[in-house]
């Protein structure tokens, strides 16, 4: 009998999720246009880091800074979320009042299509990516990579992805009470992510106090921390550590989402339409 | 010149329109330009967390940085007063048929399209950039000196220009793709070149920056002629690209509306 419902919710689940990809395709204009979007500030970050003049403590070489940039796009890509911008756009026009009559978690629903998004613009990505990394394939160094390197790091982007869901969830579900939750997203998620995250400046060659402060907070693990494990320079003690902290913010986050969740559907008020 | 002041007097009607609707929600008015203000800090506090990895950035040092950031959030501020809430507007223009009923209308199509809302939201990143360049002028990073900001106006004028342009653009895309959400995103991403002195980037790269996609002008010329670093001869080859530019989207524009078969509706 559950085991018959599990696969039940499976199934509505994977028909979501196709559904969306369907959508999503048709729409496939803008993913290019994303793409280039995506790639232009790794790019003029990385051209600023090749031409610093570097602090005397800083550990990364022009190789490791060329590596570092050229993986954010596909990370940056991968752990988005637009739970964010979705959920509060179903609440102001109306749409979540439907959402909730389908007997689908409407969460669930926003969450699919966030990934959909993800790995379709993933496929719009990779050539570029690709071909400039053909473009300085002589001055990257990977012969360290291996198959277990290669698996922390998926299970570190699957980690980071889901935290900077839960956090992006529960910044959006805010969206009971305010109408407009971008200030909130913007302080939260946006800037404290992009100074501490590893955008700005890879989180391994910050000063050692900022670093041991970014690499408790949970923005590293949604950019810094997966390309860190490629670039082989992380102990296996350190990335076990790094993924004990990202449970733990995906944790606590999990529960507060629910939490103003349960709230915010006692207020909620089905207004727009 | 009667046609001319006409535009200007409807253009200043719907500014005192869009305005009217901003002040309508008077709580949100305010709320963005704190956020407006927090979004300056960020930025701010980017270029500080950079110098912490970083001494200076191809010959730019921090308080250099600071004036570019200065100049560069100043003319993102101008660009976002004026230009922004049209282009967002236009995605639905062409989307919704409206654009159709706007061209029937025996105004000049271009004008009002560029200038019909506008949107005091970064009044708070304007103040916070012009109170920063102030500061760095009292600290003496800025030359205060009669020639240097005649050239930083001049050059002000031709990155506005130069934006200008690149808004068009961006319009014709969107009439001529239908369809265009995220454009303000794109405009956003373009505006990610100028965040760093063009000093950085590979020779040829450079090379193209100062000429073909114009981008040097926008924020690291009118900064290196506050620092007095820029010469006047680049500057007003800046001045020339940006004329010549502006001309040839205009063209372009007008063909592009020419060509246009009406969509939506």
């Amino acid at each position: 009998m559950i085991s018959n419902r599990i696969s039940q919710s499976l199934n509505a689940h994977l028909a979501t999720l196709r559904a969306h990809f369907k959508i999503i395709f048709t729409y496939r204009g803008m993913m290019l246009i994303q793409a280039v979007r995506l790639i232009l500030l790794p790019l003029v970050l990385a051209a600023a880091w090749l031409s610093i003049q570097k602090t005397a403590e800083n550990p990364y070489s022009d190789a490791d800074y060329l590596l570092y940039y050229l993986l954010v796009p596909v990370i940056l890509n991968l752990t988005d979320s637009r739970l964010v911008f979705r959920f509060p756009m179903a609440v102001r026009d109306g749409s979540l009042s439907r959402e909730l009559l389908k007997p689908f978690p409407p969460l669930s629903g926003y969450a699919l299509e966030s990934i959909a998004n993800n790995l379709i613009q993933l496929i719009y990505l990779l050539p570029f990516t690709l071909l400039a990394g053909y473009a300085i394939s002589d001055r990257l160094q990977l012969g360290h990579l291996n198959l277990q390197l290669l698996l922390y790091t998926l299970l570190a982007i699957l980690l980071g992805g889901l935290v900077r869901m839960l956090i992006s969830g529960s910044i959006s579900l805010v969206g009971f009470w305010l109408e407009d939750v971008t200030t909130l997203n913007l302080i939260l998620n946006g800037g404290i992510w992009a100074l501490l995250g590893g955008m700005i400046v890879p989180v391994a060659t910050f000063p050692q106090h900022i670093r041991c402060i970014a690499e408790m907070l949970p923005y590293r693990y949604m950019l810094s921390f997966p390309i860190e494990i490629v670039t082989g320079r992380l102990s296996q003690a350190q990335i076990l550590q790094g993924f004990a902290v990202c449970l733990f913010w995906s944790l606590l986050f999990a529960l507060i989402m629910r939490f103003i969740w349960k709230r915010g559907l006692k207020v909620y008020a089905a207004y727009g339409g | 010149m009667v046609v001319k002041m006409r535009q200007a007097a409807i253009i200043l009607k719907l500014w005192k329109a869009s305005m009217m609707q901003a002040m309508e929600y008077r709580g949100s008015f305010a709320f963005s330009i704190v956020a407006n203000f927090f979004d300056f800090i960020f930025g701010f506090l980017q270029y500080m967390v950079f110098f912490t990895a970083a001494q200076s950035i191809a010959g730019w040092n921090s308080d250099q940085m600071l004036v570019l950031y200065g100049v560069f959030m100043l003319v993102f501020a101008l660009q976002f007063i004026f230009l922004y809430p049209n282009l967002v507007a236009m995605g639905d223009m062409v989307n919704s048929g409206n654009l159709d009923l706007l061209l029937t209308k025996p105004v000049n199509a271009q004008l009002i399209l560029s200038f019909r809302r506008i949107s005091f939201e970064e009044l708070g990143s304007i103040s916070t950039a012009l109170v920063l360049l102030g500061w760095l002028a009292l600290k003496g990073v800025i030359q205060l000196t009669l020639q240097s900001v005649a050239l930083f106006l001049v050059s002000i004028l031709a990155s506005m220009l130069l934006i200008y342009c690149l808004f068009l653009l961006l319009m014709c895309l969107a009439v001529f793709l239908e369809r265009l959400d995220n454009m303000a995103q794109l405009m956003w991403s373009m505006f990610s070149l100028c965040r760093y002195p063009v000093d950085v980037y590979p020779s040829r790269l450079r090379f193209m920056f100062f000429s073909f996609l114009p981008v040097a002008y926008i924020a690291s010329v009118p900064a290196a002629a506050l620092l007095g670093t820029a010469s006047a001869g680049q500057i007003m080859t800046g001045m020339i690209i940006a004329l010549t530019a502006t001309f040839a989207t205009t063209l372009l524009w007008r063909r592009t509306i020419r060509a246009y078969t009406s969509a939506g509706g």
